[in-house]
């Protein structure tokens, strides 16, 4: 759908502002209640999805046009869903869809963020969006015995991802979930070199037609090595396989798992065993691409309608819409009581309407500050439960982590999950 | 530019440059609200030529003193989630945000009352208070009304008001800076013995204040108020612990059963009449919290418009249960209190030969009523983006909302007959007040979708009928028609009703224009100083 066909959507928004909070019969903290980062940290009704759909409806009224004012309000968002999902708890109407056409409609006329265009230049060039070189690639396993799915079959193949693979410092935590597969016994291997971005980031930045090339180009790799299982430690590129490339109609052939997943099947079956003992109160993190935009695609095409003789919106065939019900929550919060000593506490803001790390939707690119803001908010929600440590299941939450830690002085621990289940076995 | 250079930078010196915009895109965002449909033909209307967030009270009184020096209008907004919460009435007009001030200032346990900042909403109040036992009303107006806009701003109503009065009946002491920019402290809020009575000793001005329908944000800004608490006897909101089954939507989460100082019960008669006539025993016998005839199926909804039609067409609602079936509420700070109340209440059900049905009065369903008539349910506005109340608010005993409720329905069934507007099944409520001594009609909440042009003419149509002064409404009230001001012309609902009631307009323009010399206060919601002078603007 393109953005002009939200018309009926932005006629429809009611302004009643549910899209800048959680649902609100979940607030537990009204120190806690923002659910948009955007709206909680910029002043105006426009960064809220809400004002988002107003200004659609003013662009196609002619009444505006896309300038600066416009793109800034458009791209200083993670895109997370947290909007999307308070939104639907009263609506039948599609935020984030709307954003993400918008986006693309930006591209597409050629309004471009000049923040994001290295970035973009590095995925064309050099397959990844950290502005490295595609050669580097495989060097976070150059000392990792483990094998090459281009060179020998494996029946798990482990895609990092491009910020694993070419994070330093978050390389250790990567090769950790390797050898905890290895462990249990699986068949892994990687791709090392020959791995490429999954192309979701760029596709939320609105360059669609790179995930479309992406989609395709990952099809074929997969289907060269043969493997039967991809498993990844990246919430993004899980996402992206899992929900994404459904969405635009791209099949990868292969059955895709994130780490938490995988890990929590392989402790369920008793292959890995967490049994050194962690005296650590931890609060979970649900990373935005793994909890409420992990949930799966639902495809939908028919028309809408209103039953004669009755004032309500009812779709042909029934609509189901995405509401972040069957994203990812358990697995890793299993994993995380199947750990001896290891306490447990919930932020206020949890599952569907947790609040995002701050990475997303390219702002940590395009806007640093604001990323580091949103991630100081989590690290300082998570310290108000009490937790000594905050969890999450993404490279990209653990580096926006530590960034806000950094930049506010916040000494809470910040781990991946792969790091507390390596410590336990 | 509506504002030039000049005012611009004398209004960005007041707030600072982060707390004022305007940029034409920001705008877009504070001129499209689902009311405006319906006023203007269309949901975008005129955009503000600039929005403030003034951070305290002597920013908000220096912003006034300049719009009355540069003759430009001024609105306050919190929440915005009104049917005209951004428009105005003049291109020259600016709106003010009140984000700010976002501070609940005190509660104040001993004397019962808590003192809020405009932009807390009273679902947050509501949470507050409940933590140190009190309770204010559930907003019917969504999770995100604010406090001093129910309290002082627009026309009011909870469904607890039975026990809490109504929101407008609760008003103590206010801080309000005037259109001319002059702060008037009401009740005792300017001396010392604090903020706790509205009428006196201090002056009370709760009815030019806000009168029964409200200034909606057209007499200035009330920057502080103080509002009465009630006892309340259970957990507060964000104490409860909400259960849903694997793979339900968040919406479905409940809690589990009604908490143990409150008993629920719905009570079913065989008529209309004989319900009304228990639910006022009830109300007159003093024990019961929450009595909302006909107001029984708000917040039973499904995740979504399609689950909702099926429920629907597999199970179809009967129109004429629910306007039989009152929800009844006790509560007591004893088990005898409690069950001696709830006895009263089973004997006055037994007297007018009701019934409890018990697909309404399982734990399950009993708690999710609880849930929902006590918190909030928030708007139900899924159905088409729009729903339209019909004339609402009229202010009467028992026996007049019986009358009122055929004329109005009468004046309906056409318009629903046709599917143009779809007919309640809750019926039309009655809100009773001061024991049922006194009560208003919640009105009938029509489905109409305004996107839909033979829906969008035929609300039209109705509302002509429900506003002609010659029409079957005349007997029942100017006030009610003052409840319509967001979907109706300001000036056609004082022009053609004031008259029926001993010039009531004029004299409400003498109190606006008294409180408003230079006119800067906005008053598309509320009356304009004179009529037709500023029409085709």
């Amino acid at each position: 759908m393109a953005w002009q066909d939200y018309e009926h959507d932005m006629q429809r928004c009611t302004r009643c502002s549910y899209c800048k909070y959680i649902p609100w019969r979940y607030i537990k903290d009204f120190n806690y209640m923002e659910g948009c980062p955007s709206a909680a940290r910029y002043h105006w009704h426009a960064y809220a999805a809400g004002g988002k759909f107003n200004l659609s409806y003013a662009l196609m009224q002619g009444a505006i046009e896309i300038d600066d004012t416009f793109l800034d309000v458009l791209y200083k968002c993670m895109m997370d869903g947290s909007c999307d999902i308070a939104c639907k708890v009263q609506q039948d109407i599609e935020p984030l869809q709307h954003m993400q056409e918008l986006r693309i409609e930006c591209v597409d006329q050629g309004y471009l963020l000049p923040q994001h265009q290295p970035f973009l230049r590095s995925l064309r060039n050099e397959d990844n969006l950290l502005l490295k070189p595609r050669a580097e690639r495989g060097d976070w396993a150059a000392n990792l015995d483990v094998k090459r799915v281009t060179q020998e079959n494996a029946e798990v193949v482990y895609f990092a991802g491009c910020r694993y693979s070419y994070d330093q410092e978050l390389w250790p935590t990567a090769q950790a979930g390797v050898k905890l597969l290895q462990q249990a016994g699986v068949d892994v291997g990687i791709l090392g070199a020959d791995e490429a971005c999954c192309a979701g980031r760029a596709y939320e930045l609105g360059y669609e037609g790179e995930l479309t090339k992406f989609a395709e180009h990952h099809a074929d790799t997969l289907k060269t090595v043969g493997a039967k299982v991809l498993v990844t430690p990246c919430s993004d590129c899980y996402g992206t396989f899992k929900v994404l490339y459904e969405k635009i109609g791209k099949k990868l052939g292969i059955e895709v798992y994130h780490i938490t997943q995988y890990l929590e099947k392989l402790i369920q079956e008793g292959k890995l065993q967490p049994k050194k003992p962690i005296d650590l109160k931890v609060t979970y993190h649900d990373p935005c691409h793994l909890g409420r935009l992990g949930e799966p695609w639902i495809d939908w095409e028919g028309k809408e309608y209103k039953p004669k003789g009755m004032q309500i919106w009812l779709h042909d065939p029934p609509k189901k819409y995405r509401r972040g019900t069957n994203g990812v929550y358990d697995p890793p919060r299993n994993i995380i009581k199947s750990i001896p000593g290891v306490e447990l506490v919930e932020m206020y803001r949890t599952r569907e309407y947790a609040w995002c790390c701050g990475a997303g939707g390219g702002v940590i690119d395009a806007y640093p500050d604001f990323a580091q803001w949103t991630g100081a908010e989590r690290l300082k929600e998570a310290r108000a439960v009490g937790a000594e440590a905050i969890v999450s299941a993404c490279p990209w939450c653990k580096r926006n982590f530590l960034n806000s830690a950094k930049q506010t002085g916040n000494d809470i621990k910040i781990l991946d999950i792969i790091e507390l289940v390596q410590e336990s076995i | 530019m509506r504002l030039t250079t000049e005012e611009y930078k004398a209004l960005e010196d007041i707030v600072g440059p982060e707390y004022i915009t305007q940029d034409p895109v920001i705008m877009e965002s504070y001129c499209q609200v689902w009311g405006n449909k319906l006023e203007f033909g269309d949901k975008r209307h005129r955009p503000p030529a600039a929005v403030l967030l003034p951070g305290s009270t002597e920013e908000i009184q220096a912003i006034v003193r300049f719009c009355n020096q540069a003759d430009i209008l001024f609105k306050p907004s919190a929440r915005a989630f009104e049917y005209v919460a951004t428009h105005l009435a003049r291109e020259r007009g600016i709106l003010l945000e009140l984000k700010r001030l976002n501070r609940i200032l005190e509660i104040d346990p001993k004397n019962m009352h808590a003192v809020v900042e405009p932009f807390v909403t009273m679902y947050q109040l509501l949470d507050a208070a409940g933590k140190q036992g009190f309770y204010v009303g559930k907003p019917g107006v969504g999770y995100s009304a604010a406090v001093i806009s129910l309290a002082c701003c627009h026309q009011e109503m909870t469904i607890s008001q039975l026990y809490t009065s109504g929101y407008g009946r609760n008003v103590l002491g206010c801080e309000w800076v005037l259109p001319t920019g002059d702060v008037l402290n009401l009740g005792t809020a300017n001396r010392e013995g604090g903020w706790f009575s509205g009428d006196g000793p201090g002056f009370s001005l709760r009815g030019i204040l806000r009168g029964r329908a409200g200034a909606n944000g057209g007499h200035g800004v009330i920057t502080k108020c103080s509002v009465k608490l009630y006892p309340w006897y259970a957990d507060s909101p964000t104490e409860y612990e909400l259960s849903r089954g694997p793979g339900e939507a968040i919406s479905a989460a409940q809690i589990d059963k009604v908490p143990d100082n409150y008993r629920v019960n719905v009570l079913t008669f065989p008529d209309t009449e004989k319900m009304m006539k228990a639910a006022r025993d009830i109300g007159h016998a003093e024990i019961a919290c929450i009595v909302a005839p006909a107001y029984l199926t708000t917040g039973f909804r499904e995740e979504g418009n399609d689950e909702q039609w099926a429920k629907m067409t597999a199970s179809p609602p009967d129109p004429n249960e629910i306007v039989r079936m009152v929800p009844v509420f006790v509560n007591g700070h004893s088990t005898r209190e409690l069950e001696y109340r709830e006895r009263a209440v089973m004997a006055a059900m037994e007297k007018w030969g009701g019934h409890l049905d018990p697909q309404w009065n399982s734990e399950k369903v009993k708690a999710q009523i609880f849930m929902y008539q006590i918190w909030s349910t928030g708007v139900f506005l899924r159905a088409t983006g729009d729903f339209m109340l019909s004339t609402q608010g009229l202010d009467g005993s028992l026996e007049s909302q019986l009358k009122y409720r055929t004329v109005e329905f009468q004046a309906l069934q056409p318009f629903a007959d046709a599917g143009d507007i779809v007919h309640p099944t809750m019926g039309m409520s009655y809100r009773p007040m001061e024991h049922f001594s006194l009560g208003f009609s919640g009105g009938i909440a029509t489905g109409i979708d305004p996107w839909d042009p033979l829906s969008f003419a035929a609300a039209r149509k109705y509302l002509d009928i429900v506003y002609d002064p010659d029409g079957p409404c005349r007997p029942y009230s100017y006030t009610n028609r003052g409840a319509m001001m967001q979907i109706e012309d300001i000036e056609h609902v004082h022009e053609r009703w004031g008259p029926l009631y001993d010039n009531a307009d004029l004299w409400l323009q003498k109190v606006r224009n008294m409180l408003d010399p230079n006119r800067v206060a906005d008053w598309s919601a509320y009356i304009p100083p004179e009529y037709s002078k500023e029409k085709g603007e």
